[in-house]
């Protein structure tokens, strides 16, 4: 995916101006910055659900030239979880949560057809979800419910995951968890994108895009020490980064 | 010589005294009980009259104290020399500051009324009187005569019977008796025997198809009018909307021979208000009655 | 598996639906009778089947609206007025009436049934126009509210000019279905079947609602569009139901939460349970409005209003409401 110029605005403010953005395919580029930098901003205008001046490009082909069930199919959208469960109503099966993920493979009157249910069934599977498939969703623990959002969102079998924040309501055991299948998504080829504020869970990415007050700060692999500089001064040297075996954690300074 | 000044003494003595005596009695206070069954005081018959119930202003006119009235609420509008009177209010709505500026001798007015406590409460003299049937308006025209100090009721309560009577002998002596049906209301609300137009059409020998237990006002099902046949259907204006589209009402001998009496917003007063125009109430009915039956033969 | 727990419980309903509808045929004025072969067999079905099927179709118009309702703003305590449909029908009634005087045709071919959905309409599109659009839930449902408001002060207004319509106008408020006649059976016929289709076509835009608004929108689903269609069969619905039988009370309200336990979750099967929901328990309550006290009949806003009230005041005591068991 390729920005370039790409600007939002919300009446006569601008959210984010001029990007420039380069994400690699079959790779993890998670989007930091401090609070209200225009992270979600930019993920939201990456999925087409905010307008934008300038180019955003998925594989050569502009966003804003591609249909609405078209662009469905390539991307799909992981919300933050929410810590309490649905309040009103929502007593959907799991099988049938799965089964929303397949909508923009459906005709009109959106009747599921085989090779719908064979995809619930496998990404239900996949996230080990496939014995709690008659549940409604508001009985589940958090854990399990989040695996059934990551089974809604594979559903879609899309190419470019877009994920916002979607450790910030878990709990260490089942970040672990996800970050886990996460590595078995990239496995597979999948673009991930997401928007987090840990920072330490955004060093595990391949990819960095920092953002502040809108305008991007620096790009670049994790690995690189000019990425961690640049870290460093977005976040006024508050913070430094330490090694920690395998993994890079920035700690209060 | 002496004797005779003496006896005209006596005479003149005895004159005084009876007229003194005449006088007191004629201007002892009298008391009479309302309908809440609190005995109101008059030191003399009120000079300035505020009615805030119709029937109780077309009562007061009826006993020739038309002239008494200095205030009217919304809905009195007859006779028409009161209409210049000023309007004090409805029922929820009373006008309180524009009954004290004009100083009244009394307020008619009927028990449930809300503003009693606070005319009082103003030194106002209130008094109460439910008009819902023949026999209320009675009992009300002859203790309207004790407050006002008039004796009409007893010629105006004949003059109510003579019309009655006039108005039954224009309906046409059948073997079987007519059956009326009265709506009030298109939901439909039926008049029943006990309301006061129900009253009138009893005493006009007329059977009315809603039965005694169901109340004054009952809310009846349609198809029980479908049911009872009725011979003359009675409804005011505002309700005739296409009563002959009712399903299953074209079957009634009253719709099919058009035998249905429309009533004008003004005779619509005349009927439902429990007062002195009781007897033109009959006569109302009983000529349209007459009509339909006659024409439609 | 599922799929035949739900044909089963949908004939389970409809089989509910047609006893109601016989009984409909058989309990009048005369009380719980079973005497149908009286003389007036034929007069009695002119008015006791039109009036049996009405009540059905106005109660199922009814309930479809407050499931529509419920679902699109995600709010248990929506109800198929909230948009100010039921000020702006009652609104309509009171100058249809108001009027009558003047004679107009145009006035005569609307008649009240006309005035009442007209004025529905307008009371909904006045909702709309004061949210700036159906962007916002929030906005929408917030001005519904100031809509209701502001036409049910104009009522009361009304009723204090022309006091001697206050009666009329209050059986329009309680609910009325003692005078339904064939035509307005047809009506609503069309209108529930129109309403439907449309609405379980694109219902399960809103199960992904269910989501969240942006993954909604990512699955490809033109949200806004089908919001302002929903909308727009809520006040259809609305309006042919409030024309024919008044402001019945609770209908909307309640049929949805009465048939949540059952209907499973999604959004196709939750409506159509809540659209028969509705016709039962408005024809239910009609049949006791007409049958305690025959020949009186109880204003059978007031039947729903109990009827509905007592099953959900079980139902709450039942179960914990929201959260997890």
């Amino acid at each position: 995916m390729k920005t370039r110029q790409l600007s939002i605005y919300r009446g006569p403010c601008a959210i984010l101006t001029d990007l420039n953005l380069d994400i690699p395919q079959c790779q993890w580029t998670s989007i930091i910055g401090p609070n209200g930098a225009g992270k979600s901003s930019l993920l939201q205008a990456m999925a087409g659900l905010l307008t934008h001046t300038g180019s955003l490009t998925i594989n050569g082909v502009e966003l804003s030239t591609l249909t609405r069930k078209d662009l469905a199919k390539k991307l799909a959208w992981l919300d933050q979880g929410s810590s309490n469960s649905e309040e009103f109503g929502d007593s959907l099966s799991v099988y049938d949560t799965v089964m929303l993920g397949r909508l923009p493979h459906q005709g009109c009157l959106h009747l599921p057809s085989s090779a719908d249910h064979i995809s619930v069934k496998k990404t239900l599977q996949q996230t080990d979800a496939w014995r709690l498939r008659h549940r409604p969703l508001q009985e589940l623990s958090g854990g399990e419910r989040q695996r059934v959002l990551l089974a809604r969102l594979l559903a879609v079998d899309s190419d470019i995951l877009l994920m916002d924040e979607p450790l910030a309501n878990l709990d260490p055991p089942h970040q672990a968890d996800f970050l886990k299948w996460q590595e078995n998504l990239l496995a597979r080829g999948k673009t991930l994108v997401t928007v987090l504020h840990e920072i330490h869970f955004a060093l595990r990415a391949d990819h960095l895009i920092m953002l502040d007050k809108g305008k991007l700060h620096f790009q670049g692999s994790s690995q690189d020490p000019r990425t961690h500089q640049a870290l460093i001064a977005l976040f006024d040297g508050r913070i430094r980064l330490e090694k920690l075996g395998n993994d890079w954690v920035a700690l209060p300074n | 010589m002496r004797s005779m000044s003496h006896a005209r003494y006596l005479i003149v003595g005895v004159a005084l005294f009876l007229l003194g005596f005449s006088l007191a009695v004629f201007a002892a206070p009298i008391s009479i009980v309302d309908d809440r069954g609190i005995a109101v005081v008059f030191e003399k018959p009120p000079q300035r009259i505020v009615s805030l119930l119709p029937s109780l202003t077309e009562s007061v006119c009826a006993l020739g104290k038309c002239g008494a009235l200095v205030g009217i609420d919304r809905f009195s509008n007859w006779p028409k020399s009161i209409q210049g009177l000023p309007k004090l209010g409805g029922m929820g709505d009373v006008n309180i500051e524009r009954i004290v500026q004009l100083k009244p001798d009394v307020v008619l007015l009927e028990r449930a009324s809300p503003v009693i406590a606070r005319l009082h409460s103003l030194g106002i003299k209130t008094f109460a009187l439910d008009i819902k049937s023949m026999g209320d308006e009675e009992r009300a025209l002859k203790k309207l005569d004790a407050v006002l100090g008039t004796t009409e009721s007893g010629r105006v309560w004949n003059q109510i019977k003579i019309e009655i009577m006039r108005a039954n002998k224009l309906l046409p002596s059948r073997g079987e008796n007519i059956r009326v049906y009265f709506e009030v209301n298109p939901a439909p609300y039926a008049a029943g025997r006990t309301s006061f137009i129900g009253e009138i059409l009893s005493q006009l020998s007329l059977t009315n198809i809603i039965p005694e237990s169901l109340g004054p006002f009952p809310k009846i099902n349609p198809e029980f009018v479908v049911q009872a046949k009725p011979d003359v259907i009675l409804l005011t204006e505002s309700n005739a909307s296409d009563i002959q589209g009712r399903p299953g009402w074209s079957a009634i001998p009253a719709v099919s021979k058009n035998r249905i009496c429309v009533f004008t917003a003004d005779q619509n007063d005349v009927l439902v208000r429990p007062g002195p125009r009781m007897g033109e109430a009959a006569l109302i009915i009983s000529q349209c009655i007459q009509e339909k039956l006659s024409s439609s033969r | 598996m599922q799929k035949n727990y739900f044909l089963s419980k949908l004939c389970g309903l409809l089989i509910l639906s047609v006893i109601l509808v016989v009984l409909g045929t058989l309990l009048g004025s005369t009380g719980a009778s079973w005497n149908v072969l009286g003389p007036d067999q034929t007069i009695v079905f002119d008015i006791r089947l039109p009036r049996s099927l009405g009540a059905y179709l106005a109660g199922a118009l009814l309930g479809l609206a407050g499931g529509i309702a419920q679902s699109l703003f995600r709010n248990p305590l929506a109800d198929p007025y909230l948009l100010g449909s039921a000020s702006g029908a009652l609104l309509g009634v009171g100058s249809i009436l108001c009027f009558a005087y003047l004679g107009n045709s145009w006035l005569e071919i609307i008649g009240l049934n006309g005035g009442a959905f007209l004025g529905a309409l307008i009371g909904v599109l006045a909702s709309l126009f004061l949210a700036g659009g159906y962007r916002s839930s929030l906005r929408l449902l917030l001005s519904g509210v100031v809509i209701s408001v502001i036409l049910g002060a104009a009522n009361s207004l009304f009723t204090f000019i022309r006091p001697d319509l206050f009666q009329s106008i209050q059986s329009f408020m309680l609910g009325n279905t003692t005078l339904m006649h064939w035509s307005g059976v047809e009506l609503m016929t069309i209108a529930l079947f129109l309403c439907l289709a449309i609405t379980l076509i694109i219902s399960p835009a809103l199960d992904a609602l269910s989501l969240g608004e942006n993954t909604a929108r990512t699955l490809g689903l033109p949200l806004d569009q089908l919001r302002l269609v929903l909308i727009g069969i809520l006040a259809l619905a609305t309006g042919c139901a409030v024309a024919q039988t008044g402001l019945v009370a609770f209908v909307g309200l309640a049929a949805p939460h009465l048939v949540r336990k059952i209907s499973g979750g999604r959004q196709r099967v939750q409506l159509i349970f809540s659209c028969l929901g509705g016709g039962i328990l408005l024809l239910s309550s009609d049949l006791i409005a007409r049958t305690l006290f025959a020949p009186l009949e109880i204003p059978v806003g007031i039947v729903t209003a109990v009827l509905g009230g007592l099953y959900l005041l079980v139902l709450l005591r039942r179960t914990p409401f929201g959260g997890r068991s």
